[in-house]
């Protein structure tokens, strides 16, 4: 056979190579001249992302173009994983503003910091677009082992260091597994590709018969292994003890990025290429869900610590998601769950960094993270508190904040799938949820402030708190375009 | 008149005020107060104008509103107006605008957050009643619960805050089944037309099943029936009235309570015609205990705001018997009591207010003799406890007396039952109004002519009336009168209570068309 050679269209590929570009700049200029990248770091990385998030329009992404074999497609469903990426990594390089500022310890630079934030954010996107397993597994190794790193950002603070190796350990284990599943899917499909995948098992699979053990072992590792990358119950033991020994703005970014990766993979993995094995995943993902939403949302309540507590209010809100890819029914036009997940992703962006970066501004002002600190905010400082409360409601899911829009869409496509019982667990978790959302409101208005109160001026952090909660408050009234994206995935996964 | 946004405006008006509040950031107390003055009285004018140019020979919605908003998923801003809502959105802003003037001397702390929260409130209120689309509705339902919330644990008295989580945990755990009941209706209108629309009234022209409509009146139930309160979801209501500053309360009892009653009559009736008849018998009964309920609670409450609180309860169940009890006086007699049930309580609660703000306490045997010393203002509390007791002649009678009768139609045991509580209200309501401004103020000796007392004097007995001088230092004696302010927040809903008490006729006209389509549609035109 001749080897044919088929030049790349690197034109697809402008988006991550502009953030991969960025990176590259953050680097070199800290060889150079480290002096610069401490003044215009920040700058530097806002700018890079949004010039790939600029890039994004260059593409014609209806055509649904592969390229690199198949390995890389630029889909509406890479648009959408790309979009949220970028904007949860310019929020996340907002609310780090002060503590790269303050908060880095001497001896770690403020590029390495930016740089393995856009690495995470990198891989991410490339998880988007995975068109085979290997790209995908690259991608979410990308974007995790750097979230490691970040994660021991504070080396000297023992959970710091704890949280990362946790996360490390854990993130290492669930990684094997899912090379152990891919590597049965490969065995029993003969391919990598996602589509090809999809393609064989359709020939094999009959639907309402029982599964081939060997492809249901394959589906098990699999989900087992981006069970462990979405936090979701019961491999979420490293969740907590990560995001409150983390820096707060990794945390912030952690609680997001990672979790888009997460769900970029089970959408491609699942959705597309093991669709033929629907019946099984789907009820699968609708026990993790119900699981996982009950657990994270009812030990919440017992959290003293704010960053703790947003760890187990992500692991609900982790339940909401895979209740979203739950209702997933024949990948048609109509079909709404990959859709209600995306854009549950892009709202929870918002408001779940957004309530970290007050954590992060509050620790700017010599305040610890417990709710004992948030106590009295409103007293203290009128517009942190509101938006603390914006975020907190949003996050509870009452209109006509984000988070309201998020969770309907959700219900939606439930109802829609015939799920009844997970929009009404998803009701009863929200209506537990506020018990501790609602805590974080009334200590912060019904209470006097205590200890002792810095007052610093954080321009950078401010502005991205003021952004989000405008986005918050506003941005669900006019949702329609970024819904609209979101639908379009069934083009690009079915 | 059909062209001007004008239900737009008369929501929106309270929010412009709120967003000029919150730019305004260094806005002196009394600015506060003239912005919200401003923006509800703009919203109340509005809202006189919108209720003159109604026209009450038409049943269908007027005023009507529409823009795309999310098409793809059958979602639009659907405005309108019929006889059922019209006079609810005027109670709102009247009520608004009373309780920014009640509000304008017993608030004292962070004055312009408080105007900015009430104004909020006011926008969402008023937008539950206009909302003719599922969503919208629903959006601006649990926008009322964080500012109530709000006044109630940052305004208010002592155990505030419990009061103020207690009330938006219970209510908010209401209204979230109703959610999933909303998407429900929707996806079953949809398969059987292929329509995707959260529109009310194009909802209500399909054809449900027994079960579906079952469940779904269930999940809608739920979420009216706690902010009603029916009995046995009424416990957040005491709590959250006592711990709430006065206006908190008006608007509380005014407005909030008819959200629930509101949401029946636009919602469970025309959904689920089949599941209101299966239901109504146990609606019915959970009606006539509460009212039996709120009235013997009310006998034995020491503390005068509670006292008014489980009155509510009581009024309340006159409502949802004479919704429930599906005929057209019942339904009539619902509406009425509403509104005299916004104008009479939201009264008292002012009445509550105006003595707490001298007395500093709300506990009944402080006071006495007040129709001394306060002439003007024992004069306006008759008037409003009569009305409450049920006195022909006044609001209250009107309403009550159409619901029993329609109670009595539909289920006799309900009609005399409920019939035999007025003398229950009439005895805790007298009772109350001779212990404020008849008897003997505490400490005060007695009167050696009165022919009662003598024979206990000739023995040596202590003065009977109630509590001592040491328990409550301030003598009631000294109270002054209602000053103009005060006045000015009774007068217009004294003159309400005695308009609706004499002649009913121009408001029974508004509502009737609308209740009467609705009653055809809930008893598929037979009666």
């Amino acid at each position: 056979m001749p080897l044919r050679l088929v030049a790349p269209e690197w034109s697809l590929l402008v988006p991550p190579l502009v953030v991969a570009a960025t990176i590259l700049v953050l680097l070199a200029l800290d060889a150079v001249q480290e002096r610069l990248v401490q003044r215009f770091g920040l700058a530097i990385a806002l700018v890079g992302q949004l010039l790939a998030l600029a890039s994004l329009a260059t593409i014609d992404w209806s055509r649904g173009a592969t390229t690199f074999g198949a390995s890389y497609r630029a889909d509406w469903f890479a648009l959408t994983v790309s979009l949220v990426a970028l904007v949860a990594g310019i929020l996340s390089v907002l609310v780090s503003a002060g503590y790269t500022e303050s908060g880095l310890e001497p001896g770690v630079g403020l590029a390495e910091y930016l740089a393995l934030l856009l690495f995470s954010v990198l891989g991410t996107m490339l998880v988007g677009a995975a068109g085979d397993l290997l790209v995908l597994l690259l991608g979410l190794e990308t974007s995790a082992v750097a979230v490691y790193a970040l994660t021991a950002f504070a080396r000297r603070r023992l959970t710091s260091v704890e949280g990362a190796l946790k996360y490390f350990l854990l993130g290492a284990f669930a990684s094997a597994i899912l090379i152990y599943g891919m590597a049965w899917v490969y065995g029993l499909t003969g391919s990598i590709v996602l589509s090809d995948i999809a393609h064989t098992l359709r020939t094999v699979v009959t639907p309402g018969q029982p599964l081939d053990p060997a492809l249901l072992l394959a589906l098990l590792l699999l989900a087992v292994g981006l069970g462990f990358k979405i936090a979701a119950v019961p491999f979420h033991m490293w969740t907590p003890d990560a995001y409150q020994g983390a820096p707060t703005p990794v945390s912030a970014y952690m609680s997001v990025v990672p979790k888009v990766a997460g769900f970029a993979a089970m959408a491609r993995v699942l959705v597309q290429g093991l669709q033929p094995l629907s019946e099984q995943w789907v009820t699968l993902l609708g026990i993790l869900a119900l699981v996982t939403m009950v657990y994270g949302n009812v030990v919440a309540i017992a959290q003293r610590d704010l960053k703790r507590m947003l760890g187990y209010s992500a692991i609900g809100h982790t339940g909401y998601m895979l209740a979203g890819l739950a209702a997933f029914t024949t990948g048609q036009a109509g079909d709404r769950s990959v859709g209600s997940v995306l854009f549950y992703l892009f709202a929870y962006a918002f408001m779940n960094i957004g309530a970290f970066g007050v954590v992060a501004w509050l620790q700017e002002r010599g305040l610890g993270t417990t709710l004992d600190d948030i106590a009295g905010l409103a007293g203290r400082a009128p517009l942190a508190a509101l938006v603390m409360a914006i975020f907190m409601l949003s996050l509870m899911g009452m209109p006509p904040l984000l988070g309201f829009y998020a969770k309907y869409y959700v219900i939606l496509a439930l109802v829609e799938a015939g799920q009844l019982w997970l929009a009404v667990a998803i009701v009863v978790m929200s209506a537990v949820s506020a018990y501790f959302y609602l805590r974080v409101v009334t200590r912060m208005y019904f209470e006097e402030p205590v200890g002792t109160w810095r007052p610093v001026r954080t321009p950078l952090l401010g502005i991205g708190l003021a952004l989000m909660a405008a986005a918050t408050l506003a941005l669900g009234l006019v949702s329609g375009p970024v819904l609209q994206l979101a639908q379009r995935w069934p083009a690009a996964l079915v | 008149m059909e062209r001007v946004p004008i239900l737009s405006l008369i929501t929106y008006s309270p929010l412009v005020g709120a967003v000029v509040l919150f730019l305004w950031a260094n806005a002196s107390p009394r600015a506060a107060r003239w912005v919200a003055l401003v923006a509800s009285g703009v919203s109340f004018l509005l809202s006189v104008a919108m209720l003159l140019a109604f026209d009450p020979g038409r049943s269908g919605m007027q005023f009507t509103e529409t823009f795309e908003w999310l098409p793809e998923l059958g979602i639009a801003y659907r405005l309108g107006v019929d006889g059922i809502s019209a006079p609810l959105v005027g109670l709102t802003t009247l009520l608004t605008v009373i309780a920014v003037i009640a509000s304008w001397q017993p608030i004292r702390s962070r004055v312009r957050e408080y105007y900015l929260t009430l104004l909020l409130l006011a926008t969402g209120m008023l937008g539950v009643f206009v909302s003719l689309d599922l969503f919208l509705f629903y959006v601006f339902w649990e926008i009322v619960l964080i500012p109530m919330a709000l006044i109630i644990g940052v305004w208010g008295s002592a155990n505030r805050v419990y009061a103020a989580v207690k009330f938006f945990l219970y209510t908010l755990a209401g209204s979230l089944l109703m959610l999933v009941g909303i998407v429900a209706l929707y996806q079953e209108y949809f398969q059987q037309t292929g329509i995707r629309t959260l529109d009310v009234l194009e909802l209500a022209r399909g054809q449900y099943s027994e079960t579906f409509q079952f469940w779904t009146f269930l999940a809608f139930f739920l979420a009216f029936a706690i902010k009603v309160p029916m009995w046995p979801f009424h416990t957040w209501l005491p709590d959250a009235h006592v711990e709430a500053p006065t206006a908190g309360s008006v608007i509380l009892a005014g407005v909030l309570l008819k959200m629930g009653g509101y949401g029946f009559l636009r919602f469970n009736l025309p959904l689920f015609p089949d599941a209101t008849r299966q239901w109504a018998p146990a609606i019915v009964v959970l009606s006539v205990i509460a009212i039996l309920y709120g009235a013997l609670m009310a006998l034995v409450q020491r503390d005068f705001k509670k006292l008014v609180a489980y009155s509510s309860v009581s009024h309340m169940g006159f409502v949802t018997l004479g919704i429930f009890a599906l005929n057209q006086q019942g339904l009539s007699g619902a509406m009425i009591v509403m509104l005299s049930h916004g104008f009479v309580t939201s009264a008292l609660f002012l009445i509550v207010g105006i003595l707490y703000e001298r007395a500093h306490t709300r506990d009944l045997a402080a006071f006495g003799g007040l129709a001394r010393n306060m002439p003007i203002f024992a004069a306006f509390f008759g008037l409003f406890a009569f009305a409450s007791l049920g006195l022909p002649g006044l609001s209250g009678f009107v309403g009550e007396f159409l619901a029993l009768l329609g109670g009595f139609r539909a289920y006799r045991w309900a009609g005399i039952l409920g019939t035999a509580v007025v003398v229950l209200a009439a005895w805790y309501m007298l009772r109350v109004y001779q212990r404020v401004a008849l008897v003997r103020a505490p400490g005060e000796p007695p009167d050696p002519d009165d022919p009662e007392l003598r024979p206990a004097l000739a023995h040596g007995l202590p003065p009977v009336a109630g509590g001592s001088e040491r328990d409550h230092p301030i003598d009631p004696r000294t109270f002054p009168d209602v000053d103009w302010r005060e006045a000015l927040t009774l007068t217009p809903l004294a003159l309400l209570t005695l308009w609706v008490g004499v002649y009913p006729l121009p408001v029974l006209r508004m509502i009737d068309p609308a209740l009467q389509a609705l009653l055809a549609a809930v008893t598929g035109g037979t009666l």
